[in-house]
């Protein structure tokens, strides 16, 4: 458990050894490192409440999956918009972007507005942009959004010119497989949205969903592809 | 709390009253949701903050300024993008981090092109980019990702 925990958190870890290093052998230093920190730890709990609470507003009320419903072959400048949003309007890394993409990749989306699902998925996410422009000034966080929103653009037309669909492999991604189940173990952010759904069949463990082997049968089988297509990283999958 | 934290504040408020009150579950359990996510990156957040009081004790703002300051602006941007490639910490905790440096007198230019590399190009995630789609795709993108993070560095120097 408490191992466990350790590797969870080395760089915590790490940075409090330094600390207890240090303030048996440096006092001073200890202190006035406290004290520099202490400024961006009340800055940052200003902050978080509010990040924390856009996010749960943003996954409960943006439609995302009449979204992904509609991406098609010929979805035009609506595609490239409901990329903006989807990538923008989402929880979790870049990483957890992928298995969603391939889906949506698969479904007709085109090859540019898988890069604009990825690209803003990874740098444009509106409750990020209340913490940039607590830190970094509004204008700062403006600017870089445009920026970044033109840039998206141009460079999805330009990997749109070099790579074409084709090359693209459609193979499925090689998973931890679990009798019919699997669990995208990379994906999941940890969200446990699966195990309150149905915990007889799922489980958290160490921040990640885990399969409860034993208790499979039929009858969870509509519970099932409920939170598969609910998973907001789509890393369930039943095969 | 400065004027447009207090802003926020009342935003997500009043965002949140509204929600509760046309759907008090499905807010609830977005939030329960968003909850577990938090927990997951509360010990890197808590490990960065802490250290950014040793790097701002250690590193005087002097030698700051130098690293990432006046001493050849391009050469820090293309450095400070190709370390935001290669790091995996959350966006969540590098506004701070970079807002720290920048106080202490930093080049914003370096500080942009960390930001926009760390999100959008992955090194430590290119084998899963590859897996899903292709080398083609994968090289592509976080090349290109890698330039525009540049340039938008460069752009914004020009602004700010």
């Amino acid at each position: 458990m408490l191992g466990e925990m350790l590797k969870k958190n080395k760089l915590l870890t790490m940075v409090i050894l330094v600390y207890v290093f240090l303030s048996f052998f440096m006092p001073d230093k200890a202190y006035s490192s406290i004290k520099n920190s202490w400024y961006y730890i009340i800055e940052m709990l200003q902050i978080m409440p509010v990040v924390f609470i856009l996010t749960s507003i943003i996954e409960a009320w943006v439609p995302k999956e009449i979204i992904i419903n509609s991406f098609g072959e010929k979805s035009g400048i609506k595609g490239v918009i409901f990329s903006f949003i989807l990538g923008s309007f989402s929880a979790g890394p870049i990483y957890a972007a992928f298995p969603i993409s391939k889906m949506l990749l698969e479904k007709g989306a085109s090859v540019a507005n898988i890069v604009i699902i990825l690209s803003s998925w990874a740098v444009i996410k509106v409750p990020m942009l209340a913490n940039e422009a607590k830190f970094l000034g509004i204008k700062f966080m403006t600017i870089r959004w445009i920026l970044t929103v033109v840039s998206i653009l141009v460079m999805s037309y330009i990997v749109a010119l070099f790579v074409k669909k084709e090359s693209i492999p459609t193979k499925k991604v090689n998973t931890n497989e679990v009798t019919k189940l699997q669990i995208a173990d990379k994906y999941c952010i940890g969200c446990g949205l699966c195990e309150k759904a149905l915990p007889q069949l799922f489980e958290m463990t160490g921040g990640k969903a885990r399969w409860k082997e034993s208790s499979f049968d039929n009858e969870h089988k509509s519970g099932l592809e409920f939170i598969i297509t609910k998973c907001p990283v789509k890393a369930i999958s039943l095969n | 709390m400065d004027l447009s934290t207090i802003l926020l504040w009342v935003i997500t408020a009043g965002a949140l009253v509204f929600s509760l009150i046309k759907n008090k579950q499905k807010t609830l359990a977005s939030m329960k949701m968003s909850k577990n996510m938090m927990k997951n990156m509360i010990g890197q957040i808590l490990g960065i903050l802490l250290l950014i009081g040793l790097i701002l004790t250690f590193v005087p703002p002097e030698a700051i300024k130098g690293i990432l300051g006046s001493t050849g602006l391009f050469t820090s941007t293309i450095l400070s993008a190709t370390i935001g490639s290669i790091t995996l910490i959350p966006a969540f905790v590098a506004f701070p981090l970079v807002g720290s440096l920048v106080n202490v007198g930093a080049s914003i230019v370096p500080g942009v092109a960390f930001l926009t590399t760390l999100t959008m190009v992955g090194v430590v995630t290119f084998p899963l980019e590859k897996q899903e789609f292709g080398v083609k795709f994968t090289i592509s993108r976080n090349i290109l990702s890698f330039i525009f993070a540049v340039l938008i560095a460069l752009i914004m120097g020009v602004f700010l």
